[in-house]
């Protein structure tokens, strides 16, 4: 009896196996899929700070702030998120003479920094958390 | 959203599935004589995975991938040393509670205390010392003198020098303002790898020795700035290797056994020839656990475990061991590039390498690609000893794959 | 910082490449090397169901019993019940010696050990296999047993077989050994400078001498616009050597039939020129030279020198001498190759496995291993052979009512004295057998010796065998 068991058992450990095996690599290739490693090179960039596996949209871990960067609903933002919390044009970052600000375009649900809800502008420096709804980024900024 | 949820969790979920499936069969493959202490270690011992997979995520904003890889490759090896000897295996599931113990420690440790990479003079001196007491208090078990037995535990010292190594060179490359100051700095470095190799040389630890040169020749490439040292790395090594070939009698024999086993099959190739009756009558799918013969090869629980998992799980286990291993070391390496503080990187690469060179080293040497050595196959081989610097490596790992903040180091 | 990314990448590359390649020689292991690996008298699961299984029998084509078992009290006993006859075929199956010959190729059939299927161990649960599987074998015993009385008291081998279906009907190498006995005289027996242990037949290899004739001759046949006239004045010299027909006599004004009839060496040494050493090896390979054949026992590969081997050893390649080598075997199988249209078929010795209530476990059937030649060239060398056999060298092999087809071969041997050859057919209208016999080391000629043994093999299988 137990040959039997065993002789059943062997193929269905090859199968748990492999698909352990590839279920790790798709999670892997998700990684990767979403990772930018370009905009490590880059001087100032905004870092995501949740894991992306857990968030249900399109989004990458690094963005390089050239110049200026926006966020919102509306595809005509440099950081596009489909999140019916994020308005169509919800926050922007503008670089002016080396030093980065954070402006809030009138957002219904607001923009946090460093966990308390700005008005208008604030300026950035290295290390901030920027805080939409439940996405969280890091303010990086190389100088 | 749930799609990616599902995913996720699947891995961790498949593990436990595995994990229920084959301690059943292995402990009704031993009806007789499991007895409490097993059942409740065991049934422990898969909660304690299961959980750490799960806890690892919050506590660790590092890679959750290595973990969950590293106890599938446990499991499937547990299961193995525990169907050819439930004694061993037995042991072998309180020397993987220990581990993962200890990998927790590593990873605090490593996290909350910093300075590692000023304390070189530290692990020169401990890896000496443990050179000295191996030679002083060591045995030789197999041809090779690397076990020192203190109040009736024996331990492998080679295990520790070989993370103490990974530590030197690390420190070494992390620092150069401040060894470049001695002009023969990289001589220096390679005298000492080359002291360490020599000693195992001596102790007969061949395959422990092939790996410090792998690990040193590896970082070396990548971070020595004057190139020519690689060049007479790799000359410096095939004279000596060719050398050690002429002179010395037991690396004659190996050589030759590694070529033609069938021609010594009733002494010095007995082993391999064993290792490949094995191999070779497992098919691809295996015999089936508890239905093969791997108590016909020697040393099957350590050394030869993989030949074991060929044949009563198949080659196909054999390949997805190998497989693992593989992302196992892609995901080191991926680490190391995205880890921006110099020390930590080494040291994941230092890591990552270890294991990727070491399951090479065993896995040709099963096949008889390679010659043989008595080196363990990592995480699942039986050995306190190799579990333990093993997890200490995967702590390390987990520490560097977290983002390190380098100002905090500058004072 | 780019090119520390690029290294570390390069290295895990690297790393990658190996583990990679290992998994790929794992595949390539499994699939093609297992096989003949596991078969190893050292591989202990080779013995596990020894003392519970009642190990299968073997017996000959007509359904005589040659080897079988017995449990007595919880031991079980072999019986071979011939000693010596079936020494290399059958071989020996002894825990303190290992097994030998069909034994241990055979083993897993004669246990009747299966590579386990679940439904293979769901019937032995319902009800467990404790009896093997028989073989029955191609050999005719009789033919065997008349083979090894023509060759004893000499040391060499015959083989005998099918040329259509590739089955053996007898395979002989001298000296053997008495299985029976084998406990007994197995330091006498393994100590014997004369290798009684050998298998002759496919594991020795000789110089074939004239007998590769046969061969050069095809090759000339497959170059066109080759001059096939000579006129043969008993020495030619290539490169400086010089080489010279039998007793250095002169044949004279000769054509390809009379060349292989007569035997004579200058007319090949000079065609083997001008055929060419790709040709020539060509062929040789297209009579399975330099490959290896299949078969139920293992057997060494016969050999013709590869790459630029210049004139004077061409010259001796033509003649089978030099550093050609072949074994008994491939000769019968080359001779089998002209009865049969030019077509090598494999040699055969288990005809079939039956289970102990006699079902049929599995049957082996012929296969062409290759076109030797083409079938018309291939009748064209037929009737050169029979010319060998009426006028030539080869007279002693004649017999009154058939027509027999051969070629003789006198074989230098330079660390001894010369090998005797014989290799032929009959009847040549519709060959039934064919046969190759080696005197090893003789120091006669292959028409005196070896002609007249396979004329007296030839008449009796023709006789006594049930085809």
């Amino acid at each position: 009896m137990f040959n039997f068991i065993s002789l059943v058992f062997k193929y269905i450990f090859i199968i748990i196996i492999y698909l352990f095996i590839f279920s790790i690599i798709r999670l892997i290739y998700l990684d990767i899929r979403s990772m930018d490693v370009s905009a490590i090179d880059g001087d100032a960039y905004l870092k995501l700070i949740n894991r992306i596996d857990k968030l249900p949209y399109k989004i990458k871990e690094h963005y390089p702030i050239d110049g200026e960067l926006t966020l919102g609903r509306h595809s005509d933002n440099d950081i596009l998120i489909k999140d019916p919390f994020v308005s169509k044009k919800h926050f922007q970052i503008v670089e002016d003479e080396g030093d980065y600000y954070l402006e809030d375009l009138n957002s219904a649900n607001g923009t946090f920094l460093n966990g308390e809800r700005i008005e208008d502008v604030a300026k950035l420096s290295n290390g901030d958390i920027i805080k939409v709804g439940n996405i969280e980024f890091l303010f990086v900024n190389r100088e | 959203m749930l799609k990616n949820d599902i995913s996720n969790r699947s891995p961790r979920n498949l593990l436990f599935l595995f994990e229920i499936l084959s301690l059943s069969l292995v402990f009704l493959y031993d009806w007789g004589s499991v007895d409490r202490a097993t059942y409740i270690t065991a049934i422990g011992l898969v909660i304690i995975i299961y959980l750490s997979n799960f806890i690892l995520n919050k506590i660790s904003k590092g890679d959750s991938y290595i973990f969950l890889i590293v106890t599938m490759l446990v499991s499937i090896g547990v299961i193995m040393v525990y169907r050819i000897d439930s004694q061993l295996g037995m042991k072998q599931l309180l020397w993987l509670s220990l581990g993962i113990l200890i990998f927790y420690l590593t990873y605090f440790v490593l996290k909350f205390i910093r300075g590692w990479k000023n304390w070189i003079p530290l692990y020169l001196g401990l890896s000496y010392l443990l050179f000295f007491l191996t030679f002083l208090l060591g045995k030789r078990k197999y041809g090779a003198i690397n076990w020192i037995t203190i109040g009736g535990h024996s331990f492998q010292p080679a295990e520790i020098t070989k993370i103490l190594l990974i530590f030197i060179i690390a420190a070494y490359y992390s620092n150069p303002e401040k060894f470049s100051k001695y002009k023969y700095a990289p001589y220096y470095i390679m005298g000492i790898v080359y002291s360490f190799i020599a000693l195992l040389f001596l102790q007969r630890d061949l395959g422990t020795a092939l790996i410090f040169y792998a690990i040193f020749l590896a970082i070396q490439f990548i971070y020595e700035d004057r190139r020519i040292l690689i060049l007479y790395n790799i000359i410096l090594f095939a004279a000596g290797g060719i050398l050690g070939y002429v002179v010395f009698d037991h690396v004659k024999i190996r050589v030759l056994t590694w070529i033609d086993p069938w021609s010594y099959i009733d002494n010095k190739g007995y082993q391999i020839t064993q290792s490949l009756f094995a191999i070779a009558s497992g098919g691809f799918f295996g015999t089936g656990l508890g239905l093969g013969h791997p108590e016909f090869i020697p040393l099957s629980y350590t050394d030869f475990i993989f030949s074991a998992i060929c044949e009563e799980m198949g080659l196909f286990t054999g390949i997805g061991v190998i497989m693992l291993f593989m992302i196992l070391v892609y995901r080191g390496f991926k680490i190391a590039l995205n880890q921006t503080h110099k020390f930590y990187r080494i040291l994941a690469l230092g890591v990552s390498i270890l294991f990727g060179i070491q399951s090479i080293i065993i896995l040709g040497g099963v096949l008889k690609v390679l010659p043989l050595t008595g080196i363990t196959l990592p995480f699942v081989s039986y050995g306190g000893t190799s579990i333990l610097s093993s997890f200490i490596a995967l702590g390390i790992l987990q520490v560097a794959s977290e983002d390190i903040d380098t100002r905090e180091e500058a004072e | 910082m780019n090119s520390e990314h690029r290294r570390i990448v390069l290295v895990l590359i690297a790393l990658c490449i190996v583990f990679t390649g290992l998994i790929g020689y794992m595949s390539y292991f499994q699939a093609f090397k297992a096989e003949a690996i596991k078969m190893n008298s050292y591989n202990k699961r080779l013995w596990i169901n020894e003392e519970n299984i009642l190990r299968g029998s073997i017996l000959d084509r007509n359904g005589k019993i040659l080897v079988y078992s017995e449990k007595h009290d919880e031991t079980m006993r072999r019986y071979y019940k011939y000693g010596s006859l079936y020494s290399h075929i059958i071989g020996y199956s002894y825990r303190e010696y290992g097994k030998a010959g069909l034994e241990l190729s055979f083993n897993n059939y004669l246990l009747n050990i299966n590579d386990n299927s679940a439904l293979d161990e769901l019937i032995n649960i319902v009800a467990p296999r404790t009896i093997g599987n028989n073989l029955e074998l191609t050999i005719d015993h009789g033919t065997q047993e008349r083979a090894r009385n023509l060759l004893k008291g000499r040391k060499g081998s015959v083989v005998a077989m099918n040329p259509k279906t590739g089955e053996v009907y007898a395979m002989v190498s001298l000296p053997d050994f008495d299985v029976s006995t084998l406990r007994d005289d197995w330091g006498i027996i393994s100590e014997d400078p004369n290798s009684p242990l050998l298998n002759r037949a496919t594991q020795g290899l000789y110089t074939p001498g004239s007998v590769f004739k046969v061969i050069t001759t095809a090759a000339i046949l497959n170059t066109p616009g080759i001059n096939q006239e000579y006129l043969c004045k008993g020495t030619t010299t290539i490169d400086g050597y010089p080489f010279k027909d039998y007793q250095n006599k002169a044949h004279g004004e000769l054509n390809l039939k009379n060349a292989l009839a007569y035997s004579c060496n200058t007319y090949f040494t000079e065609k083997a020129l001008a055929v060419g050493e790709n040709k020539l090896r060509e062929t040789a390979e297209g009579f399975m030279f330099n490959n290896n054949i299949p078969f139920d026992l293992p057997v060494k590969s016969s050999s013709y020198p590869k790459g630029n081997i210049g004139d004077t050893d061409l010259a001796a390649s033509g003649i089978g001498q030099g550093k050609v080598l072949t074994t008994p075997l491939n000769m019968a199988m080359v001779a089998s190759a002209i009865a049969n249209n030019g077509e090598v078929v494999k040699p055969i010795l288990v005809n079939q496995v039956v289970s102990s209530t006699g079902k049929l476990v599995k049957s082996f059937n012929t296969e062409t291993l290759s076109q030797g030649i083409d079938s018309m060239k291939a009748a064209e060398i037929k009737e050169m052979m029979i010319e060998v056999v009426k006028k030539g060298t080869g007279k002693n092999s004649s017999i009154k009512n058939v027509q027999v087809a051969g070629k003789t071969g006198t074989a230098e041997n330079p660390s001894g004295k010369s090998h005797a050859w014989f290799i032929g057919f009959a009847p040549a209208e519709d060959p039934k057998i064919a046969i190759a016999v080696v005197l090893e080391e003789d120091g006669s000629t292959g028409g005196s010796s070896a002609a007249p043994i396979a004329r007296d093999l030839i008449i009796y299988g023709l006789n006594n065998i049930k085809f």
